[in-house]
């Protein structure tokens, strides 16, 4: 069904910022209609949208906004960032299924002027329970526990952790459109960040963000006629683990690990026929350090616990082994639940990002990691069969 | 101005021994022992005083003349610039050894640090450490590091916000009226025996709907941990620890853990505070005390540690500063805490140290309970009243 049938024919955000001083609907509309100018799409075209679950936007007002005529297909997906290309993955099935031509896919959040995702909160959900009662109430928290027994089982060290962010610091300096932009950080500077959760320091966690991002996805075909080169989607995978809770996966045998993560990286190289060592550059969704890592050993680059060593003497970094995020990441650019990932994504297979990998090779992006999951594989058009 | 003085204080270095008012003497330790209602015959059988009075020798008094001590320095210039109000929020007291009645001490001290201003619970402030040497002759016999926050009442004050608590669902009823009743429970299916936590309704094995739960032993061995720092989690002090513990009985689960920083591996047991499941150390443990905070021992015991702050005995004086009531002083819940240790381990218990760290203020109706871990190097007392808790700290005895 996915088998290279849709493309990514646009992408359009706002600006990244603290505080937008706007509404999210007006964000999320500013952003949809970048991602049609983009495409050489009109909003009558736009006869799908799909967006997650936490977005406070609802369809039908996009679709009010933007002047959109009749929708044929409105989802939406959940857990937080990990619905972030399964939104996408949801188009691709539904142009394939021939039920909507043009599907935009949408995020939009006053993260950091709004309310703020990382303060601890009351959840009515019953899984919460378990944990948030306890004191365990934040991500950074639920995500340091599993960050403490990687660090127990495998060696690795908060370095290690800090190695990640030095990178996605590096690579958001000479990006203009990162809120970091032009402020690298050190190691050493890492080291000397505050603690948040410990393991994680601040410089652990990512940015919080105001903004939004939206992608047009439709067939590959129709994409090749229009205004920007398409971004063909090779492989769209969503994926849960056994004994899956949303960041509390802590019940499972091993629990420093993420396979949910497995689940979608199999998917992924068996749909694109792609192996890891091809893939050119990967936005690994970054909201927490640890889980870079983590990525990179479920999605096949390294084995269990070796992240440390290909990350180690730049590894991730722009002419490393495996460029990491080159946008800088949600630790770097934006804090866009993994949608500016996509669209960094786009831009990589294009050719037109602020930092351009070089070659021609696959593109992979994933989702929000410690919840349900997903990932794609973009890859310019012609490029296999 | 505050940074100015205090830089002008930190320079100008330790003061000059400045003598107590009055020797030690038996006078003052019977009243103080009958405020603390601390009935241990040691102290008047061998004539000593007891060791958390070390500061009460040296105390102002009520009017006293103006002392040029460094705490004493600072407090007036935090008055002047509008941080009025003051709670002593850290003591760490070292005995080299328990005072004679008949001595004369004399104290030295200098300020160390001061921190500002600062967003606390109380409101915008300051925190200002001194240490303090008391002497007998030219003999130190004991030491403290002593830190108070003086902050602008009510700038930013906060409520005491209540934890989070749990949606109580038909699946996890069970182990919350274990925790009501002092079980930590676990699901165990009524086919298969399967353990398994957390709950639900199904049998993820067996498929059986057939739901029953176990008693843990309460016993557990820690597979990792958090140390939160930030932000803020309702009705709870950072930097606290959360443990992820395996149980024997084949289930994991999140629960606080209270005592010295853990490391995976160690061996845990749980006990229940506040609703919830809590770990410890599987160390011995002390008898819990508790104790009803009158008026009458608050303003008791502030008179008998000569302490006239009037937030320590004028209700209205407090309340306009932004309390709820009248409240216990610093040295008085030193002095509860020696109390609670020589009382429950042993009266003739040598007291080598006593450091603590005050949370919620213990105000006059609260009911203060303490509980103790035995440790390697020392005994962790934590006293907690229905707000949170009141003071932790580590009590060092001889061995």
């Amino acid at each position: 069904m996915i088998n290279r049938t849709a493309a990514i024919a646009g992408i359009g955000a706002t600006e990244f910022s603290k505080d937008s001083g706007r509404s999210e609907l007006r964000l999320a509309v500013e952003a949809i209609r970048a991602a049609l100018d983009d495409a050489g799409l009109r909003p009558a075209d736009v006869d799908g949208l799909v967006t997650f679950t936490m977005d406070a936007n609802s369809e039908i007002a996009v679709a009010r906004e933007l002047g959109a005529g009749e929708l044929t297909f409105l989802t939406r997906i959940g857990y937080g960032g990990g619905a972030a290309c399964a939104v996408v993955q949801q188009a691709v099935l539904a142009v394939a299924a021939g039920i909507a031509r043009v599907v935009v896919c949408y995020r939009a959040l006053n993260e950091r002027s709004g309310r703020r995702f990382g303060q601890a909160h009351a959840s009515p959900d019953a899984d919460a329970a378990w944990h948030v009662p306890m004191g365990l109430a934040t991500p950074a928290a639920q995500v340091a526990m599993v960050a403490r027994r990687y660090l127990h089982e495998y060696g690795a060290s908060t370095d290690d952790f800090g190695r990640v962010s030095v990178a996605a610091r590096r690579h958001a300096a000479t990006n203009p459109h990162a809120w970091f932009h032009g402020r690298p950080i050190t190691l050493d500077e890492h080291r000397a960040s505050r603690w948040i959760a410990e393991p994680l320091r601040l410089l652990d966690c990512c940015q919080e963000s105001d903004g939004a991002v939206a992608v047009v996805v439709t067939s590959a075909q129709r994409a090749r006629d229009l205004a920007r080169p398409p971004a063909v989607i090779a492989a769209a995978a969503q994926g849960s683990g056994p004994g899956q809770f949303v960041m509390t996966s802590y019940y499972r045998p091993r629990m420093a690990a993420l396979p949910e993560m497995g689940v979608v990286g199999g998917q992924i190289w068996a749909q694109s026929g792609y192996r890891p060592e091809e893939v050119r550059t990967a936005m690994l969704y970054d909201h927490f350090t640890p889980y870079v890592l983590l990525q990179l050993e479920e999605l096949g680059f390294c084995g269990p616990g070796e992240a440390r060593h290909l990350i180690a003497d730049g590894g991730i970094e722009l002419g490393g082994r495996l460029p990491v995020n080159p946008h800088g990441g949600q630790l770097g650019e934006a804090y866009i639940h993994g949608m500016n990932g996509i669209a960094e994504a786009v831009r990589q297979v294009r050719g037109t990002a602020a930092n351009q990998v070089p070659g021609d090779g696959p593109v992979l992006v994933t989702a929000g990691t410690g919840v349900p999951t997903s990932g794609l594989i973009l890859e310019p058009a012609g490029a296999r069969p | 101005m505050i940074l100015e003085t205090a830089r002008r204080l930190r320079e100008a270095g330790e003061t000059a021994a400045r003598a107590g008012r009055d020797p030690v003497n038996l006078p003052m330790i019977r009243t103080w022992l009958e405020a603390m209602g601390d009935a241990n015959p040691v102290y008047e059988r061998e004539l000593l005083a007891p060791p958390a009075m070390i500061q009460v020798w040296t105390m102002r008094g009520l009017s006293g003349p103006p002392v040029p001590d460094p705490l004493h320095l600072m407090s007036e210039i935090s008055d002047e610039e509008g941080f009025v109000a003051v709670v002593a929020t850290d003591s760490r007291q070292t005995y080299h050894r328990y005072l004679r009645v008949g001595e004369e001490v004399s104290v030295r001290s200098r300020l160390d640090s001061v921190v500002g201003p600062k967003r606390t619970a109380l409101g915008e402030g300051w925190f200002i450490t001194t240490v303090s040497t008391w002497l007998v002759g030219d003999e130190p016999v004991a030491e403290m590091t002593f830190r108070i926050l003086r902050y602008r009442p009510g700038s930013l004050a906060t409520e005491v916000e209540e934890k989070l608590r749990p949606t109580i669902t038909p699946d996890n009823e069970f182990f919350w009226a274990g925790v009501t009743a002092g079980e930590l429970r676990f699901q165990r299916c009524g086919e298969c025996r399967m353990p398994r936590h957390p709950p639900g309704p199904a049998c993820p094995a067996c498929g059986s709907f057939k739901q029953e739960y176990d008693v843990a032993s309460g016993a557990g061995t820690i597979h990792s941990h958090v140390v939160h720092h930030h932000p803020p989690v309702p009705g709870r002090r950072a930097p606290f620890v959360v443990a992820l513990v395996d149980l024997p009985e084949g289930v994991r689960m999140v629960g606080e853990y209270r005592g010295p920083r853990p490391e995976i591996g160690d061996e845990v047991r749980v006990f229940f505070d506040d609703g919830l499941p809590v770990w410890r150390p599987d160390v011995p443990v002390l008898e819990p005390w508790t104790i009803e905070v009158t008026p009458t021992l608050i303003v008791s015991t502030a008179l008998a540690t000569r302490d006239f702050q009037n937030v320590h005995h004028d209700r209205d004086a407090a309340v306009r500063l932004g309390g709820r009531d009248i409240f216990l002083n610093i040295l008085t819940t030193t002095g509860l805490v020696q109390r609670y240790v020589t009382g429950t381990l042993a009266p003739g218990t040598r007291i080598r140290g006593i450091d603590i760290r005050l949370g919620t203020p213990c105000y006059a109706y609260d009911t203060l309970t303490f509980t103790g871990q035995v440790l390697p190097h020392g005994i962790e007392v934590v006293g907690r009243t229905g707000a949170g808790a009141h003071v932790t700290g580590l009590v060092r005895v001889a061995p």
